[in-house]
């Protein structure tokens, strides 16, 4: 939150001009936030991510010109990102099913009978559940829950209505306990 | 509309994106819903599950790979008239150096003053000396999470649960609150006694003891926690479980349960048990003399009535082999296992035959009370949308639980 107050109309008036400085400022502020979608939304390979967290950069720096303010300047950011991760996933897509190279360890969620389960080892299997959500049911749930947004913003970035991000995250929501449903007991287990 | 479903709005409810009143009538209608409460099950996990997801550390070399592509857009400065790269780094550094002790300050601040904008709950004294944090309540206050509630000699308090169910607490008790959303209120009840009366969704209401958790199930109970760190919970209305790792009790009305540190929750009895049944239930839970415990199920076994077969059950899982098939040939000879379902089936502890035969087995526990009519009535009232106002039932149900 501080990190982000940095980034106020004159550091994106700068990087208009094309202040290298501070579109540094730009990039330190949102390349966790950023890389963490891209993470999450190209099935967890680092590699990829990586990629597409310095094409959305690139993409920044040269879209930022295009930026009027008549939005906040975080959701013209995160629709960018969206839209990246979105083309991203498509095109890949059409080369190799995303899933197979996925390099998350599968939990070891075949032995219900543990009695502490590992909180890595759920972060692992909840990482991987998530990428096989579909984009419209995963993309709020990282907006939500990685980038801490209301649902009023994500709307706002996905360009859809409250109603409508509140619907998906329904969906999303119930497809995860479906999918992680064996790990009940381990997120519950401290009650 | 009251009577409308509000599965739509169940993830909205979790993440706390509906108003307050929007809320209320959420709670009134999963509570008599048992489609929609199934579903607020269903999403609270996936929300839980949601809550793990961790942000990613972008790596060292981003930028520098990112400033090597930008190598060809050409580079202007213009972040201040005459900042030079160098005097911008000074300038970085600076605001970096008045974000750590702006920081500073405020954890600092944090620790030492109130913090009013954290999510609280109301408290009222009722007698005697009340304390929340370090200041004296002489009517009205509100705990945050994280500060301790205490109460003196002849002293009593009641404390609403954010807008699900209230708890009294009585003398000379010392808790806290824990977390407080739309997903999970929790406490903590480190002594003393309290009672609770929730109007809830199962699995909201959470109290963390020395010995166990309680999970409020819909109900009303006591719960008292000795300086030993030892426990003794009584339900009056619905269900609670005890839990401890993987032990759990499930009590109903008209039961109690014992709990100790380091064990956990005991056996679940119905207080109108023998005398003599509960004396050897004490010595089979907390002794660890396998003699003595032995003859204490013998002794057990013979004070046992057809609705003891509730501690029965829980003992299924907790006594060693040979002692099982006497607890089995006790519930058996109450209520027979239904078709499909072998002696030597529940001694192996098969889950699918625990489950049919606990089917026919819990109907003996029921506690047999009558409703008030006017209760009855209330919750027609509510049930069917002629009334949004669930305190109203909540306040009929008071003269009911103890």
């Amino acid at each position: 939150m501080m990190a982000e107050q940095i980034v106020n109309g004159r550091v994106i008036a700068a990087c208009q001009q094309g202040d290298r400085d501070a579109f540094r400022v730009l990039f330190e502020t949102y390349k966790d936030k950023v890389y963490s979608i891209a993470v999450y939304s190209v099935g967890g390979d680092r590699a990829i991510a990586d990629d597409v967290t310095q094409q959305i950069f690139l993409k920044l720096f040269t879209a930022i010109k295009q930026f009027r303010g008549d939005s906040e300047f975080t959701t013209w950011l995160y629709r960018l990102v969206v839209n990246a991760c979105m083309d991203e996933r498509r095109r890949r897509a059409r080369l190799l099913p995303f899933g197979e190279t996925v390099p998350m360890k599968t939990p070891a969620a075949k032995r219900p009978q543990e009695k502490q389960y590992a909180r890595a080892e759920i972060a692992n299997a909840v990482q991987l559940a998530i990428s096989h959500l579909k984009p419209k049911f995963r993309l709020p749930i990282l907006l939500k829950y990685v980038e801490g947004m209301s649902y009023e913003e994500i709307a706002s970035v996905m360009g859809c209505s409250k109603g409508t991000v509140a619907s998906r995250l329904n969906r999303g929501h119930g497809q995860l306990a479906k999918q992680l449903s064996h790990l009940r007991e381990h997120v519950f287990g401290e009650e | 509309m009251f009577s409308n479903h509000v599965t739509r709005n169940v993830s909205a409810y979790c993440n706390g994106e509906l108003s307050a009143e929007e809320s209320r009538r959420f709670n009134e209608h999963v509570m008599a819903c048992a489609k929609c409460r199934a579903q607020l099950e269903d999403i609270k996990l996936g929300v839980k599950f949601a809550e793990q997801l961790p942000s990613f550390s972008a790596p060292e070399n981003l930028w520098s790979n990112v400033e090597t592509k930008l190598g060809t857009v050409p580079t202007r400065n213009y972040l201040g008239s005459g900042f030079g790269t160098w005097r911008f780094q000074v300038a970085a550094v600076a605001a970096g150096l008045l974000i750590v002790a702006t920081l500073g300050i405020w954890l600092l601040r944090r620790d030492q003053t109130p913090v009013h904008d954290s999510p609280s709950w109301q408290i009222q004294r009722l007698g005697g000396t009340l304390q929340v944090g370090e200041l004296s309540v002489a009517n009205k206050g509100k705990m945050s999470v994280g500060e301790w509630v205490e109460t003196g000699k002849d002293s009593n308090a009641q404390i609403n649960v954010a807008s699900i169910g209230q708890v009294e607490i009585g003398p000379e008790t010392k808790v806290r609150l824990l977390q407080t959303q739309p997903t999970e209120h929790r406490i903590e009840l480190a002594r003393g006694k309290m009672s609770a009366r929730i109007w809830a969704p199962p699995r909201l209401f959470f109290v963390d003891t020395p010995s166990a958790v309680a999970a409020d199930l819909g109900c009303a109970y006591t719960l008292e926690v000795k300086e030993s760190g030892a426990s003794l919970l009584r339900v009056t209305v619905g269900w609670v479980a005890l839990q401890l790792k993987d032990r759990e009790s499930m009590v109903p009305a008209g039961a109690a349960c014992e709990t100790r540190p380091g064990i956990g929750p005991g056996t679940p009895y119905f207080e109108d048990a023998a005398s003599e049944f509960r004396a050897s239930l004490t010595k089979i839970d907390f002794d660890n003399d396998s003699a003595s415990t032995n003859s204490a199920l013998d002794v057990m076994l013979s004070h046992t009535r057809k609705r003891d077969t509730l501690t029965l059950w829980h003992l299924l899982g907790r006594v060693d082999e040979t002692e099982r098939g006497k607890v089995y040939d006790k519930i058996a000879s109450f209520v027979p296992p239904p078709a499909g379902v072998t002696r030597e089936g529940i001694l192996s502890l098969d889950q699918k035959m625990l489950d049919l035969w606990r089917d026919q087995v819990e109907p003996t526990w029921a506690v047999n009370t009558t409703i008030p009519k006017e209760v009855a009535e209330e919750f027609w009232r509510v049930k069917n949308g002629v009334t949004r106002n669930a305190n109203d039932l909540q306040k009929k149900l008071t003269p009911v639980v103890p």
